[in-house]
């Protein structure tokens, strides 16, 4: 329950923390556009284009002060999509030609044994490896380097096909998607969640003229990360209050954890409320009204490093249509 | 039998840093006949020590024996069976209620622990009977009564599990004095009644020096006084330990120091207006 990540915030004094949030917010959403923009081909401009932008990406992280593993942990939830991806390109396109001579593939006695005493190995050894993404990546590729090279006993076989387009098609989509998440990652690790939303609001802000309540919306979203840590512990008093009546969640049937859920479910629900109206109480109390104008302790200002870095980025977008155009 | 804690420390993990919640507790707790008092400061490891009682918490370090069963257990060995022997209400225990009526709600505890539905209504029963829930609130919602009640209401799923041991932390947290002293009044009869062993944290001395036999002082995760209440409040110590004179101590004290009538520990109002009474007749 304590490995929620979202908006985790590292203090740091580095430039990219100090870098306007508009100005930060702006610049990503451009260079996201950029690298969607990248066509998949196997051409060289996008292959070389792509590798900058992830070398880039990596000046940038060493720039912040963010460690590197933290970045790289952000990449956790992801990492069974993208070795799924990458496999079903490389399986998939059967264009170009050939990169190794056709690999017969058996699916044998031996090697169904072979994987399965991996995958135990794998489960066993995964807790005193570090680099465990990296470890995930060479398990997968074990499992089919297990097939290819324990034939005996075979049941039936097939053969694989690397072509040199799906070899580069899996790994441009592959650094695609890193990238992707690595600047996002960055973004919420050196950004305020309040800076983060006034970024959000003052982006926003144009559409108040089709009457967008562009502010109610910002408050809401803080308000809502704001409680995500409080109702996170009440959750866990709840638990432990209902385990004290004896709720085992942790083991018990199907049957048992509906009525387990709900006994968790309905004590924050009704905790949730409670607290909404008493936050909603304290903050008319200390002169909250929707819709008024409300001033900032802290004031923006644009400088020069901001207005670089919004340059660059837009620099980049248009070196990528640019080069997308002549291609 | 009963809880034994044999050298624990407990520390809650952060994310640079582990903070100590309790060191080096040894403590020893009969199953029956004790009437318990955790006191401390706020942050000095009460809610944490109660929590190793019925195996919410496994200790960091040391042991833990409840009724027989050594913490941390084994592999595979099952624990879940220690809450029943081991009722624990928490703090503002009316937020865990979710049932549709109250009856249920007392229900959802024995029916846990594999009782059948007749038994658990049985028990039920008793436990609203125990904590003064009349039988007219049975089949109403539990979120629609005070929160005095909603309270007693909770109090009672807990006792409907028929614990041997019953722990409390703060149950009195929140609620006006009369209900204070009912709610009291409700464990002191169990105590004396079923002769079960009853802990309870408190940060209202008072209610201490009234009801408790037992005292355990905790300061920063340490543990520096397990002895009887008389003990504690003569200790030399006791103003190390950060705590507040009873009332009725109080009074005495000033009484000597003012007025001249000789000190005599009364730990609470009755036995202190009939000692009062009886100086002034002399």
């Amino acid at each position: 329950m304590n490995n929620i990540t979202i908006g985790q915030f590292i203090p740091g004094n580095s430039w990219l923390h100090k870098l306007d949030p508009r100005i930060k917010l702006l610049s990503l959403v451009i260079l996201l556009v950029g690298t969607f923009l990248i066509p998949i081909s196997v051409s060289a401009i996008p292959l070389i284009t792509m590798l900058i932008i992830f070398v880039g990406i990596m000046i940038l992280t060493a720039s912040s002060g963010i460690p590197m593993r933290k970045v790289l942990n952000g990449l956790r939830p992801i990492v069974f999509l993208l070795t799924f991806t990458f496999f079903i390109q490389l399986f998939y396109v059967k264009t170009g030609s050939l990169v190794f001579d056709p690999i017969p593939m058996y699916i044998s006695l031996t090697s169904i044994v072979g994987i399965i005493l991996f995958l135990i190995f794998y489960n066993w050894s995964k807790k005193y490896i570090k680099t465990r993404i990296l470890y995930f990546f060479f398990a997968a590729f074990m499992v089919f380097f297990i097939q290819a090279s324990l034939p005996y006993v075979g049941f039936t076989s097939y053969t694989l096909y690397i072509y040199d387009e799906g070899l580069m098609r899996a790994g441009f989509i592959f650094v695609r998607i890193t990238n992707v998440i690595i600047m996002t990652s960055l973004l919420t690790f050196t950004t305020m969640t309040t800076d983060l939303n006034y970024g959000i609001e003052s982006l926003l802000k144009p559409l108040k003229v089709i009457k967008v309540p562009v502010d109610v919306i910002a408050m809401m979203l803080s308000l809502t990360l704001r409680y995500i840590p409080t109702l996170l512990g009440e959750t866990e008093k709840i638990m432990k209050a209902q385990a004290s009546r004896g709720v085992d969640f942790k083991e018990s049937k199907l049957k048992d954890k509906v009525v387990q859920i709900i006994s968790l479910l309905i004590p924050v629900f009704v905790i949730s409320f409670k607290r909404a109206e008493d936050l909603g109480n304290a903050m008319e109390v200390r002169g909250y009204i929707i819709g008024a104008k409300r001033t900032r302790i802290d004031q923006y200002t644009i400088g020069f490093v901001d207005i670089l870095s919004l340059v660059m980025a837009i620099v980049i977008l248009g070196l990528i249509i640019y080069s997308k155009v002549i291609s | 039998m009963g809880i034994q804690f044999k050298d624990v420390s407990y520390a809650y993990k952060g994310l640079k840093v582990n903070y100590d919640a309790i060191q080096h507790i040894n403590l020893n707790i009969d199953e029956k006949g004790e009437f318990i008092a955790i006191i401390g400061q706020t942050g000095s490891g009460k809610s944490t020590l109660v929590q190793h009682m019925n195996a919410l918490l496994l200790p960091n370090s040391g042991n833990v024996v409840v009724f027989g069963q050594n913490l941390p257990p084994k592999k595979k060995e099952k624990i879940n069976y220690l809450r029943q022997k081991v009722g624990l209400v928490f703090q503002f225990p009316e937020y865990q209620l979710f049932e549709e009526t109250i009856l249920k709600d007392i229900m959802f505890g024995p029916k846990n622990f594999k009782s059948t539905e007749a038994q658990a209504t049985e028990m039920a029963k008793k436990a609203a009977k125990i904590v003064g829930i009349d039988e007219s609130l049975y089949e109403q919602s539990p979120f629609r009564i005070s929160g005095g009640q909603m309270r007693r209401v909770a109090i009672a799923g807990i006792l409907a599990m028929e614990p041997e041991i019953l722990v409390l932390d703060e149950p009195t947290r929140g609620l006006d004095p009369k209900g204070r002293r009912d709610l009291m009044a409700i464990f002191k009869e169990l105590h004396e009644k079923e002769n079960k062993t009853i802990i309870l944290i408190s940060h209202d001395m008072d209610l201490v020096s009234e009801f408790a036999k037992r005292v355990i002082v905790l300061k920063e995760g340490l543990l520096v006084f397990d002895g009887t209440k008389e003990k504690l409040f003569e200790h030399p110590d006791f103003d190390s330990f950060h705590l507040d004179l009873p009332t009725p101590l109080k009074i005495l004290k000033y009484l000597e120091k003012n007025v001249g009538i000789s000190y005599q520990p009364k730990y609470d109002f009755d036995s202190l207006l009939s000692y009062l009474k009886e100086v002034s007749h002399e």
